[in-house]
């Protein structure tokens, strides 16, 4: 290098602030953070201890089990087993996460101060940074879980999620799947006015001991691999009003797996259709009051969203993180990519999204109860972004974007599902406003 | 949207050809369970694209040769507008099957237009624009300002009996069976990338070496490899440039970009038809779902950049020159129409719901194809550096 350029490189490192802030007083210099720490950490340290925890537990389960499996679970999904990864996650305690210890694994301070979701948001933006896939044959268990616990029905609870905990921790697990999309009805039944027009064809019919049901559901998320089903259906005879929550199990008469979806992203989760004919379930195995089940639909999908949101920003993450390193070791004209200043202002626009989208996350159900404005926001603004940020990662990659070997574009794929599940995008902003317009009057921030 | 609305008159009779050729022999790849449809299909398509003339042909007895996509016609900018027009056409079916034609078009108008008259012409041929991370020779066109590296990196050196050639070049799309490469370098003489050369590299030349790219996204339907070059042997009348190498590049660079935004918005205009004809047979809430304002909301504005799209390609079409400003033309159009064409076709895949993310409805394969359009040939990084360039006057 030339001496007048080591003079420019020595007044650039004077000017750096680590370097410039050794100048300040003894209490100024305590007020400037300089210490070297990931935005990963410092996001980290602002968690209450219990999901501080869960999320370094997630990330290093990431690394560890999810990463090695990721191409193959994607490339492969026919052929992936996802029994070992569900057992391992399991073992580790992810699977239990619905509840607070000492019935499940969740932290009781994150959980009575924030929401049941808060943790398993937390865990899911790690799981999802690695391969959504994955992430969602891992997720799909908790939203399976999550009628038993949000029907606030004691009997419910003692009788199944209680037991389904018991064994899980007993290195016996059971796979959740949550069933409410039927072929003529998507997002309908994700919202009031969709649902009250919604044509809904799965049905239960009250015979001695218990109910008769037959119908479809489709696009159910761990539908082939789940050991248990919390199902929807109506009443005979009546409408969506009547929807009534069901467990259903492997092995009952009538029940069997129908179409498997070839998917673009997300493979390792298969997204299936599940057929009943005639399918004899016992009273025990209503979940909550009979009609309840719209009400529990509802919220749970309150408590649903922001662990999407926070799924579609692990997409995002790790997309970044994938372009991040191509640009540290991709040379153009003598020079890093990374240290392109156009290059850089578009990676610090990624992170600037990932950051807002994690707050949106982390607000959304930092509350005892999730809320229906604030998930569907959360859930809106993530998946969006997420698609944005990782489409921003294949871009800035140039043609090497597009290449599976570099990772980045199975996250793209992985994304773009996100912006569809949960209720579309669309349906989902018709909820943020829905639950502020119908009941309020004046304005909706100031109070 | 119909394209042909698009075509002028003498021109309809070459856009129904093509989409009877569409019809006939390019809708019969899809209905199975391959998500980019039957690719082993992909060779007789092409040898159909070579006998009814869509395909552009160097050699002057085939029926290509000068109507064909980019073929001689495209001496002036009408000629230019239709094969834009064409590809169009092709991509609403298949990007992957565009590509092809349009990679072989490009090489058969720079082996046309070369002032060299080769005896015989390869049949199927392919251009090696590109090295490394950098877009198609950016470095050869760039003056001193930017990113000017060290020019393009594979050279040329003049031998006894013709010239060697060593380096590398990388994402080539090119039909499956390539008979030969234009390959882009600069030579001894002239090395920093000063004037670059074209050379013709047969496909088995002793040294040359094709690699397989693996795994990628979509556009599968055409071929896509790397070439490492090691003293690979080229004869002398295999060397086209004759002193306009460098108009060589700005062209074969113009046409490439103006390519990809023709099957951008050729796949877009194709999704938006697919997301109409859904919407209007699908029911949902007791109504077809287009009647809904969130639907009618995003095949409103999918419809728009669709438009847009070809509205931008088609003007630039038209100022088709071998002048500076027709590259900053044309990179603006690459830029914007493929950013258009994907947004166009995320909106037209959110039209279906869930089914929209199921490889049944080749929404997802079109969302793929218009990934690898938007990201390939100069990301949007690249498009905006060269076009602040050329605004500034660098670009030669």
């Amino acid at each position: 290098m030339k001496p007048e350029a080591l003079d420019f490189q020595a007044g650039v490192d004077a000017l750096r602030p680590e370097n410039a802030s050794k100048h300040l007083d003894f209490f100024g210099k305590l007020l400037v953070d300089n210490r070297e720490m990931t935005i990963w950490e410092h996001d980290t340290r602002l968690l209450p201890a219990g999901a501080r925890i869960w999320r370094r537990r997630a990330r290093d389960f990431a690394r560890r089990y999810i990463r090695p499996d990721a191409a193959r679970a994607d490339s492969l999904p026919r052929e992936y087993d996802p029994r070992p990864i569900v057992s391992q996650a399991a073992r580790k305690g992810f699977q239990n996460l619905l509840l607070a210890l000492p019935l499940g694994t969740a932290f009781p301070g994150s959980y009575f101060f924030k929401s049941a979701s808060f943790q398993v948001a937390v865990v899911a933006e790690e799981f999802a940074a690695e391969s959504g896939g994955i992430a969602l044959l891992l997720m799909a268990h908790h939203l399976g879980c999550a009628p038993l616990l949000l029907s606030g029905h004691v009997p419910t609870i003692l009788r199944h999620l209680l037991p389904l905990y018991a064994r899980t921790l007993r290195g016996r697990p059971e796979i959740m799947a949550f069933a409410i999309t039927e072929p003529g009805a998507g997002s309908d039944v994700e919202e009031t006015e969709g649902g009250a027009r919604a044509r809904l064809v799965t049905t239960a019919r009250q015979v001695d001991g218990g109910f008769v049901i037959n119908g479809r559901k489709c696009f159910i998320s761990d539908g082939a691999i789940a050991d248990k089903v919390t199902l929807f259906a109506k009443l005979q005879g009546e409408g969506l009003e009547s929807w009534t929550c069901f467990l259903i199990e492997k092995g009952m008469e009538g029940y069997s797996i129908g179409r498997q979806e070839h998917k673009l992203g997300q493979r390792a989760s298969d997204a299936s259709e599940l057929i009943l004919d005639d399918v004899r379930v016992p009273q025990r195995n209503v979940v909550g009051s009979l009609r309840s089940g719209w009400a529990n639909n509802r919220n749970v999908l309150n408590y649903s969203r922001p662990v999407v949101g926070a799924m579609a920003l692990g997409h995002a993450r790790g997309a970044f993180e994938r372009a991040l390193e191509f640009c540290r070791n991709t040379l153009l004209g003598g020079k890093r990519l990374i240290d392109y200043q156009d290059i850089q202002i578009e990676l610090a626009d990624m992170m600037i999204k990932l950051w807002s989208a994690r707050a949106l996350i982390w607000h959304s159900c930092s509350q005892f109860r999730c809320y229906q404005s604030a998930s569907a926001a959360a859930k809106v603004a993530a998946s969006d972004i997420s698609f944005e940020v990782c489409t921003k990662a294949m871009e800035i990659m140039g043609d090497n974007g597009y290449l599976e070997s570099r990772g980045a574009e199975s996250l793209w794929r992985d994304s773009r599902l996100t912006q569809i599940y949960e209720g579309t995008n669309q349906i989902n902003r018709l909820a943020v406003i829905e639950h502020q317009w119908a009941e309020m009057s004046g304005s909706l921030f100031s109070g | 949207m119909d394209l042909s609305l698009y075509a002028r008159e003498g021109e309809r009779e070459f856009v129904e050809l093509t989409r009877a050729f569409v019809r006939k022999t390019v809708n019969p790849m899809f209905g199975g369970d391959a998500p980019d449809g039957d690719l082993d299909r992909v060779p007789s398509i092409l040898d159909a694209a070579f006998e009814v003339g869509i395909a552009a042909s160097p050699r002057s007895g085939m029926p290509g040769f000068e109507y064909g996509i980019w073929g001689t016609s495209s001496d002036n900018p009408g000629g230019v507008r239709l094969s834009a027009i064409l590809l169009s056409i092709v991509a609403e079916t298949c990007a992957g099957i565009a590509m092809n034609l349009h990679v072989q078009g490009l090489a058969s108008r720079v082996i046309t237009s070369s002032e060299n008259d080769l005896p015989e012409p390869p049949a199927r041929v392919a251009v090696a624009l590109q090295e490394g991370h950098t877009p198609p020779c950016y470095r050869a066109l760039l003056g001193q300002g930017g990113r000017s590296d060290e020019g393009i990196g594979t050279r040329a050196i003049p031998a006894e009996t013709g010239w060697v050639i060593s380096g590398s070049k990388s994402f080539i799309y090119g039909m499956e069976g390539t008979d030969a490469f234009l390959v882009f370098c600069s030579t001894a003489e002239h090395h920093g990338g000063e004037n670059p050369g074209c050379l013709l590299v047969p496909a088995g030349a002793q040294g040359l070496e094709v690699r397989d790219i693996g795994g990628r996204t979509g556009i599968r339907a055409c071929g896509l490899s790397h070439l490492a070059l090691k003293d690979v042997k080229v004869a002398p009348e295999h060397y086209l440039s004759s002193g306009e190498a460098f108009s060589q590049v700005g062209q074969a660079v113009c046409l490439h970009w103006l390519g990809i935004s023709a099957i951008a918005a050729g796949n877009a205009s194709g999704a938006l038809k697919a997301a109409r004809e859904y919407a209007a047979v699908r029911y949902q809430g007791g109504t077809t779902i287009e009647e809904h304002p969130a639907v009618r909301k995003l095949l409103a504005l999918s419809e728009a950049r669709v438009e847009a799209a070809f509205a931008l390609l088609l003007q630039t079409a038209g100022f088709a020159s071998g002048n500076a400003d027709f590259l900053r033309r044309c990179a603006i159009t690459k830029l914007m129409t493929t950013d258009w064409a994907f947004s166009a076709v995320t909106d037209a895949l959110q039209v279906f719901g869930g089914y929209g993310y199921m490889e049944d409805y080749g929404m997802e394969k079109r969302l793929r194809d218009a990934i690898v359009l938007k990201t390939t040939a100069g990301s949007r990084n690249y498009m905006e550096t060269f076009i602040s360039d050329a605004g500034r006057g660098e670009i030669r």
